[in-house]
């Protein structure tokens, strides 16, 4: 078997990273904490996303006067089961550099729990870890939010909430 | 929690999610290369891995893909670190960056 068909490739380019997570949560629940400006802030590094979440239309990820960190068009919207959408990294020139890349989210019940997986890909091949690292503290942020009602308050997880 | 630190526990299964940690994606025929153990051997650690929730899998064609899901280590970061490296975590990978960026010019 040649090696490189192995590694996964899909969309027809460059790689992908999986994030999964199970949440004792309803799936409308976690669908509203996805795509709820406020919740959003709670377990994104303080930042809202933005959009009226109707299939092809565009949502932005931002402290306006702060930071900008995404941006992009929600290609898929299938409450509370599944968003496909496309993203670009804005929070710095490096991440800019990257273009545009996919984010699928998919919401699975399982007993009395949710089983969230995230798919980032169509990423460059070696992407900057920048653009994908930060999935897991923003997944245990919003399992500790949906399971306790509390932020989570570790280094750097709700960094431009005070801006 | 239980069955991470299970899986976590054994030399073998920490090689594998090396390996994913390298490089993201991987088919079994890949991650049993250079291993010195069967197929079923590794198979079955995967397995182990899976169930912990730090593996995770997507079929593409024929071939199913392993990916490291590290979302459950960082949930016992949040619970038993988090608090600790508060005030100086992020001084230390500041710290960090700064050395690593004058490096390279």
């Amino acid at each position: 078997m040649n090696e490189e068909q192995a590694y996964a490739v899909v969309g027809g380019r460059g790689s992908m990273t999986v994030f999964e997570i199970y949440i004792k949560t309803t799936p409308e629940r976690l669908w509203e904490a996805i795509t709820s400006e406020e919740m959003r802030a709670r377990y994104s590094f303080g930042v809202g996303t933005v959009s009226d979440w109707t299939p092809g239309s565009e949502y932005k990820a931002e402290v306006p006067g702060v930071i900008e960190i995404a941006s992009g068009e929600n290609v898929e919207v299938d409450p509370p089961r599944r968003l496909v959408q496309s993203f670009t990294a804005l929070w710095s020139e490096d991440v800019k550099k990257e273009g545009t890349s996919r984010v699928t989210w998919e919401i699975e019940p399982v007993g009395s729990s949710c089983r969230l997986r995230v798919t980032h890909d169509q990423l460059g091949e070696d992407a900057n870890n920048e653009l994908y690292g930060g999935w897991p503290m923003i997944l245990s942020g919003l399992k500790t939010l949906l399971e306790t009602g509390e932020d989570l308050d570790t280094p750097g997880s709700l960094r431009y909430a005070s801006a | 929690m239980d069955e991470i630190f299970k899986a976590l526990a054994d030399p073998t299964r920490r090689e594998l999610l090396d390996r994913l940690f390298q490089r993201d994606g991987q088919s079994l025929s890949v991650l049993e290369e250079r291993l010195p153990m069967s197929r079923f051997g590794v198979m079955k650690h995967l397995k182990v891995l899976e169930e912990a929730g730090l593996v995770t899998t997507q079929k593409r064609g024929r071939e199913k893909l392993h990916f490291l899901n590290p979302v459950p280590i960082r949930l016992i970061h949040d619970r038993w670190v988090g608090k600790y490296a508060q005030p100086w975590a992020s001084a230390l990978s500041e710290l960090k960056k700064d050395i690593e960026s004058e490096e390279k010019r």
